[in-house]
């Protein structure tokens, strides 16, 4: 075919032109591209052409940024020890660039002064002083952290060790004097821009980990059901059915009423994880199966049976390459509701637990009316999870109409 | 009509197969919480000032039959459950735990099922619609709407209408009955006052049941549209509502009520959250109560395994209705 394409080129060439000649040759070499291409070369050219989904994967990226360096990036410790005695429940402070006095290129914030009087009754109040500034500044020392700070804790004291990682405490922004608080403080005058982005990583975790451990036995057991079908694979399908028709989260509910108040935050988490990931299999473990029951009768299988190669073998070099890009996008889509389930576990109060941060923790207090009519700014988190939310989903659906074979897209 | 005996016989005992394993997950559950019911019983009677030993642990289990191996006594419970509808009693609360439920899993259950009757009435025109209509502007705000339906949990919904309805009315709308009627008997007022209250816990469940169902009306409308029949009705001069309705309407329908089932156990995911927000006294958050203060494993377990059950039912009800309905179905079932 590609031997007469170039025949029929070259001859249009001859006849009209050097022009025509060459535009086709273009279209020649765009049509060659996408006959060679590889299917990750074709799914990206089709991903890249959703524009939808372009602009939720740069979100998706922004938000795992912040994610990522959180700790760089948010000037308070998100934890207890970083609270500020002196402003809680503290409005936002926005840094301004401009103001009655004129203008200044560098963002400031309005000094904060407590005083007490008689006209306020004897009682500490803070107020506003409008006309001295304090200046934004970056790259500022503040709360130490670590990075690839690890404790192990193996069973057995002589085995438990300490990576003692890196020690930094530098942090983007930050003032010289006095605080900044662009989301607010809550009731223990914790930064809430600190604990948004440390919960972004929180809900990246746990999402990773479940999502893992859903699909290793997603793997496992959707493989063993497709590749061997028969009784075992109608047995499988029967128990993974009824896995299915329980309503997940009442079941969270009831595994995460197990867990002791004595545990840790990092055991809370791992368990939470783990409980997500041992619901969250059934769906993907059908894909695979179905994906399966249609490829092990392909000549490439018996191929390679007839060589020899045993069951794990063929399932994990000949068979699960064929469907790596239908299982990734499978794993981005049950990505927010793994996030979404967290928050929901945590919400309630059977979730994660105070240090460690993670949206539902920072909205377990707002369902009182006091915080509903004077601290909105406890919501401020919502919006950034309702975007990463959103990010994941749009990504997910963008990748599933991308690795799809049949949907119509032009080269 | 033999065949279709047949049918619903498998269908049936598909499904009971079906409960009995999930009794078993849930009973394996109960089993895992730490602490028998024997221990709670004499913890209670500890705290009311009376001694207790080792041997009076022992006694009561025995007396509880938590002495006999596992499997029995999941044999006992399930067949208490299926034969006599009964589940026991609570140890927390030591109440039977029919009574505890009373009306209120009904309630619950009625809440769900009319959020999905409420997400399908407003998904099936606007899908098809959508799907009908060539209008960039459209589609993409619906999608959008629909992404947001799915990216916003429900209870962040619940949380912002309490907060929008605390700031403008001064009221928190929770609650599923006025103070008066709460333990009144069941009356005409009674059944109106909660119909007034009903009304937000089932739009706030059936907003992300919306979203979904709107994605697959849609794409299952998007994806029988193309189809040669379509076309060839279109060569035939149909067209607009008649050939919608007529044609991939009618094919999509099957696909959609099979995936009931699976809605409502969404629907049933949210369920107890929200009803923790908006503090509605039905079985969900009492599963929360359950669950969250005390450990209840009994009732807990009860509960799962109505929902779970309800599901089940749901599943069996529409694999019949589907053999009634769709006339491919009901060919290759009733041997027509």
């Amino acid at each position: 075919m590609a031997d007469t394409d170039q025949t029929s080129t070259s001859n249009a060439g001859n006849v009209s032109g050097a022009a025509l000649g060459a535009t086709i040759e273009v279209d020649q070499k765009a049509r060659e591209k996408y006959f060679t291409a590889t299917q990750s070369q074709l799914i990206w050219t089709r991903f890249r052409s959703n524009r939808g989904a372009m602009i939720a994967g740069s979100v998706l990226i922004f938000l795992i940024l912040l994610g990522v360096f959180a700790p760089f990036l948010s000037p308070y410790d998100p934890t207890i020890k970083g609270r500020n005695k002196e402003y809680q429940n503290g409005a936002p402070q926005i840094p301004k660039f401009c103001d009655h006095n004129g203008c200044s290129a560098r963002p400031f914030l309005y000094t904060l002064e407590r005083t007490r009087s008689i006209e306020t009754n004897f009682r500490w109040v803070t107020e506003v002083n409008t006309e001295k500034r304090r200046y934004l500044e970056l790259y500022v020392e503040g709360w130490e952290y670590k990075l690839f700070n690890w404790n192990i804790n193996l069973p057995g004291k002589k085995l438990d060790f300490t990576i003692p990682g890196f020690t930094f405490n530098k942090h983007l922004f930050g003032a010289k004097e006095g605080s900044v608080h662009i989301f607010g403080t809550d009731s223990t005058g914790k930064d809430i821009f600190s604990r948004t982005l440390h919960a972004i990583y929180t809900s990246l975790a746990v999402g990773t980990l479940g999502v893992f451990i859903s699909f290793v036995l997603a793997l496992i057991i959707g493989g063993i059901s497709g590749y061997f079908g028969g009784i075992l694979d109608g047995f499988i399908q029967m128990f993974t059915d009824a896995v299915r028709t329980v309503p997940a989260i009442p079941l969270f509910m009831a595994l995460a009423a197990f867990v002791p108040d004595t545990w840790s935050a990092e055991m809370r988490f791992f368990f939470i994880s783990i409980i997500l990931g041992l619901i969250g299999w059934p769906t993907l473990a059908r894909r695979v199966r179905t994906h399966l029951l249609v490829e092990r009768n392909q000549d490439y299988v018996l191929a390679a049976q007839l060589q020899g190669a045993g069951a794990g073998h063929v399932i994990r070099k000949h068979l699960l390459p064929s469907f790596t890009s239908y299982i990734i996008v499978d794993l981005v889509i049950s990505f927010p509701y793994m996030v979404l389930s967290e928050t929901a576990l945590s919400f309630i109060g059977l979730g994660l637990k105070d240090p460690v941060n993670s949206l539902g923790v920072m909205l377990q207090n707002v369902t009182k009316a006091d915080v509903l009519l004077n601290y909105q700014w406890y919501f401020i988190p919502v919006i950034f999870f309702i975007a990463l939310v959103l990010a994941f989903v749009f990504v997910g659906d963008g990748l599933r109409d991308a690795a799809d074979p049949y949907s119509s897209v032009k080269k | 009509m033999l065949q279709f005996t047949q049918f619903a016989l498998t269908r049936a005992l598909m499904a009971i197969f079906t409960l009995l394993l999930v009794s078993l997950i849930v009973f394996s559950l109960m089993e895992m919480v730490p602490g028998t019911c024997a221990e709670r019983y004499l913890a209670f009677k500890n705290t009311q000032g009376q001694q207790i030993s080792i041997d009076d642990i022992e006694a009561e289990e025995r007396r509880l039959g938590l002495d006999k191996p596992f499997l029995q006594r999941w044999g006992n419970w399930v067949g208490n459950v299926f034969f006599r509808g009964e589940f026991g009693d609570s140890c927390i609360l030591r109440l039977n735990i029919n009574q505890l439920l009373g009306d209120k899993f009904l309630l619950s259950l009625g809440i769900c099922l009319t959020s999905l009757i409420f997400a399908y009435l407003i998904a099936i025109p606007v899908g098809i619609l959508s799907s009908a209509s060539k209008s960039k502007w459209l589609n993409g705000s619906l999608r959008f709407v629909s992404y947001f339906g799915l990216a916003m949990p429900n209870f962040l919904l619940a949380l912002m209408i309490m907060l929008f309805s605390t700031m403008v009315f001064g009221d928190t709308l929770s609650g599923l009955f006025s103070k008066e009627y709460r333990d009144a008997e069941w009356s005409i007022a009674r059944v109106l006052d909660f119909l007034s209250h009903a009304w937000l816990p089932v739009f706030v469940l059936g907003w992300s049941a919306t979203a979904f169902a709107l994605q697959t009306v849609r794409a299952l409308m998007l994806d029988e549209s193309s189809k040669l029949y379509v076309t060839a009705a279109k060569a035939r001069g149909l067209s607009g509502g008649k050939l919608l309705w007529r044609y991939p309407a009618r094919h999509s329908l099957g696909p959609i009520i099979n995936s009931l089932g699976f809605d409502l156990n969404r629907v049933f995911n949210e369920l107890p959250i929200v009803a923790a927000i908006l503090t509605l006294t039905e079985a969900g958050s009492l599963l929360l109560d359950s669950l969250a203060r005390s450990n209840d494993q009994q009732l807990a377990g009860a509960i799962i395994f109505l929902l779970t059950a309800s599901i089940v039912a749901l599943n069996f009800i529409t694999d019949i209705a589907l053999a009634v309905v769709d006339p491919r179905v009901r060919r290759s079932v009733m041997g027509a």
